[in-house]
């Protein structure tokens, strides 16, 4: 799985250095272009992209993995430029070909497509892109699309996975290989509302890269995780999203694209808030792959006998039981917890070189230190905030 | 039947029903949603602080619905559907409260049902996803309720309809239980006919479906004769409002922000011929008292405007 970030907001096309050097500051290595930023409304041209950008990112160790064709604003009616726009999602595929970049985004053509129209019209389009596309070794994307109902973006074409699943098997049928897959945005499937353990479930394998966007739920916007925020609580339903990338075990491409919350901060702040993202990508990487973490040891305890020791042992305790786990509460010691034998945590001295202790404990970092200055080693965190399963209550607080 | 209802709430009162059915009848109204689901609020349900509505024993109950039963024979108002107070279950409630919502309020609500001789009864589905991992394993807890109901509504001649529901994230509102016209369509044939009997159906809610931005027409053409009522309202895409369809617009070229083309392309092309019933309750709160009849009056003619345009 890579973390891969959207140039959008971030680098200047026309004058790459700052933005380049801050991606790679912040520990970025793998890039998304958004090839739409260089052209107008009416898709006429404003930054002409070159060889000479290819090759600074290149000299700069930093991969183009994905690139969105150019694309319409959602309020398009005029169905004048979606030929313009076909040429333009051609030299598209070239572009990425000189870049060495594999995945190109091509939204559905929808400027004054009638809906009885628009699955025909655009299985004509992709498959006119394929060949172009194969001689440049890239694989085309669909994404899910929003449509503009009154002021109100609801449901478009692509946002019901099973017919999205079904579409690409009958484009890569028609192309006899496997030419085409798809992007899921986050952004989108949150503005509908939608389900997007469903959507992830039947995209299975088709599912290449997953656009990571928050936004309010209701005007769109490209706003980095976990920022839009009601209530206490996040208006994105991130639990559905990564406990379905499991279960499919997804191993492409995690993009943040966060264009505008990148618009609401200085210049000047801009190193910190990619190091930031950087984080939120890497969070998601590892919540993602929370097994593989599990998966290193040949055996391993737990540090922690509360709430996330039970969700624990409910979701991995039978796959990866732990030989014990233990508390810094004096009163636990010598008791049992979820069928685990609660020790003191001078126990963790006595552990085999290949045993990993997993801190089930939200204070992670003040834990860590103390282990750390036990001479411990093989200090892993585990979190239950994205469980497959939860239990209807929690625990009361026993000391 | 082609028919026209709204929700008694608001408009039928316990103290003298017959005044309610007959304004809904003079209002343009030839059926009513019969909301059975006021007789105990799903905020008390949730809060664990129930009140006895329910403790009554069925004869009482019976006893205390008759004189609306009667009214609304007398005003020419045909009950065809009632909404189950809900929810049916509470995640982290007691087993008693649970208990309670299945072999009491669950339980006696048929019997309400047939009592009222109304053929279709609207439930909630668990919303369970988030605890137990799936969208499957809710169902399952969904479909174990509805095998508890599915041979008292064989028996009594009822439809149980489920309805597209939502869930909160934060403030915005996300698809809930339900909201899979095709998968619910595979389940409502598979119950059907495992029990012989049209015992399970689907309602259609308009406003819960623009909450989430689904496709009206397409739902109601995958759901096809599974459709049996409908709970018609509009919003603004952000708030469960229960207001009176065209209200919303979101652009200044203030087209309607509800895709009501599609809702009447959809009964359409499914050739749909039962009741259209608005659930509006809260809208006859929006107006003031003394235009509650001209509300309703606007409600039923809305009903007519889509009567028209669907045949």
């Amino acid at each position: 799985m890579k973390v891969v970030c959207s140039s959008s907001g971030l680098i200047n096309l026309s004058h790459p250095g700052q933005g380049i050097m801050d991606l790679l500051g912040a520990g970025f290595h793998d890039l998304m272009i958004d090839l739409s930023c260089c052209y107008d409304q009416e898709l006429e041209s404003r930054i002409k992209i070159d060889q000479a950008l290819w090759e600074k990112c290149a000299a700069s160790q930093l991969n183009i993995e994905t690139a969105y064709a150019p694309y319409l604003p959602r309020d398009t009616k005029d169905a004048d430029l979606n030929e313009r726009l076909q040429e333009l999602t051609l030299e598209s595929i070239g572009l990425c070909g000189q870049a060495g970049c594999h995945y190109l985004i091509v939204r559905p053509l929808f400027a004054g497509v009638g809906k009885e129209d628009e699955i025909s019209l655009n299985q004509d389009y992709y498959i006119s892109l394929a060949q172009t596309a194969r001689q440049h070794d890239v694989m085309l994307l669909l994404e899910n699309q929003c449509k503009n109902l009154g002021g109100h973006l609801v449901r478009g074409i692509c946002s019901d996975g099973d017919r999205a699943a079904e579409w690409i098997d009958r484009l890569n049928a028609g192309v006899g290989e496997e030419r085409f897959g798809f992007c899921l945005n986050t952004g989108v499937c949150n503005l509908c509302g939608q389900d997007m353990s469903e959507f992830v479930t039947s995209l299975g394998s088709r599912l290449k890269t997953v656009i990571l966007q928050e936004c309010n739920g209701q005007e769109e916007a490209a706003l980095l995780p976990f920022t839009s925020v009601s209530n206490k609580q996040s208006q994105t339903d991130w639990l559905s999203l990564i406990r379905s990338l499991r279960r499919i075990d997804f191993d492409g491409q995690l993009i943040l694209h966060f264009s505008d919350t990148a618009a609401g901060f200085s210049p000047l702040l801009r190193p910190g808030l990619l190091k930031l993202a950087q984080s939120v990508g890497e969070y998601f990487k590892w919540q993602i792959g929370i097994e593989h973490a599990l998966k290193k040891y040949s055996s391993i305890v737990l540090f922690g006998a509360g709430n996330m020791c039970r969700n624990y042992m409910k979701c991995y305790g039978e796959a990866y039981p732990p030989l014990f786990t233990c508390d810094n509460n004096k009163s636990l010691w010598g008791t049992e917890f979820c069928g685990l034998e609660v020790k003191a945590p001078e126990a963790l001295k006595e552990l085999p070189d290949d045993c990993g202790i997993f801190i089930c404990n939200i204070y992670y970092r003040e834990i860590e230190k103390q282990l750390r200055e036990m001479g411990l080693t093989n200090i892993e965190f585990f979190n239950d905030e994205y469980m497959p399963s939860f239990h209807f209550d929690r625990l009361e607080r026993r000391d | 039947m082609q028919g026209i209802g709204v929700q008694t709430k608001n408009v039928v009162y316990d103290e003298e029903p017959l005044k309610g059915f007959t304004m809904l009848k003079e209002a343009g109204f030839s059926c009513a949603d019969f909301s059975l689901n006021s007789y105990l609020d799903n905020k008390t349900i949730y809060a664990e602080e129930l009140n006895s509505f329910f403790d009554r024993s069925e004869s009482q109950l019976e006893s205390f619905f008759t004189a609306h039963k009667k009214a609304a024979a007398q005003a020419g108002i045909q009950i065809n559907q009632m909404h189950m107070p809900y929810p049916g279950f509470v995640p982290g409630g007691s087993s008693e409260l649970n208990d309670y919502l299945k072999d009491v309020v669950a339980d006696k609500s048929m019997k309400l049902c047939s009592f009222l001789e109304c053929k279709y009864i609207v439930i909630h589905g668990f919303k369970l996803a988030r605890y137990l991992g799936s969208e499957e394993a809710e169902w399952e807890q969904t479909k174990a309720f509805l095998d508890f109901l599915a041979p008292m509504a064989k028996e009594m001649g009822i439809t149980i309809c489920m309805e597209n529901l939502y869930n909160s994230m934060g403030s915005h509102l996300v698809e809930g239980p339900c909201c899979n016209a095709k998968k619910a369509a595979e389940r409502i044939d598979r119950f059907n006919d495992r029990y012989g009997a049209e015992v399970l159906g689907y309602c259609f809610d308009t406003g819960h479906a623009n909450l989430v931005g689904l496709d009206f027409e397409d739902f109601i053409t995958t759901l096809s004769h599974r459709l049996k009522v409908l709970h018609i309202h509009d919003n603004d895409g952000r708030g469960d409002l229960h207001q009176i369809p065209f209200t919303f617009s979101r652009s200044r070229e203030n087209t309607a922000s509800t895709d009501w083309e599609g809702f009447i392309r959809g009964l359409r092309a499914i050739h749909y011929d039962k009741v259209l019933s608005f659930e509006t309750a809260p809208a006859l709160m929006t107006f003031p008292e003394e235009l509650k009849e001209d509300t309703l009056k606007l409600i039923a003619k809305i009903g007519e405007y889509f009567w028209r345009e669907i045949i």
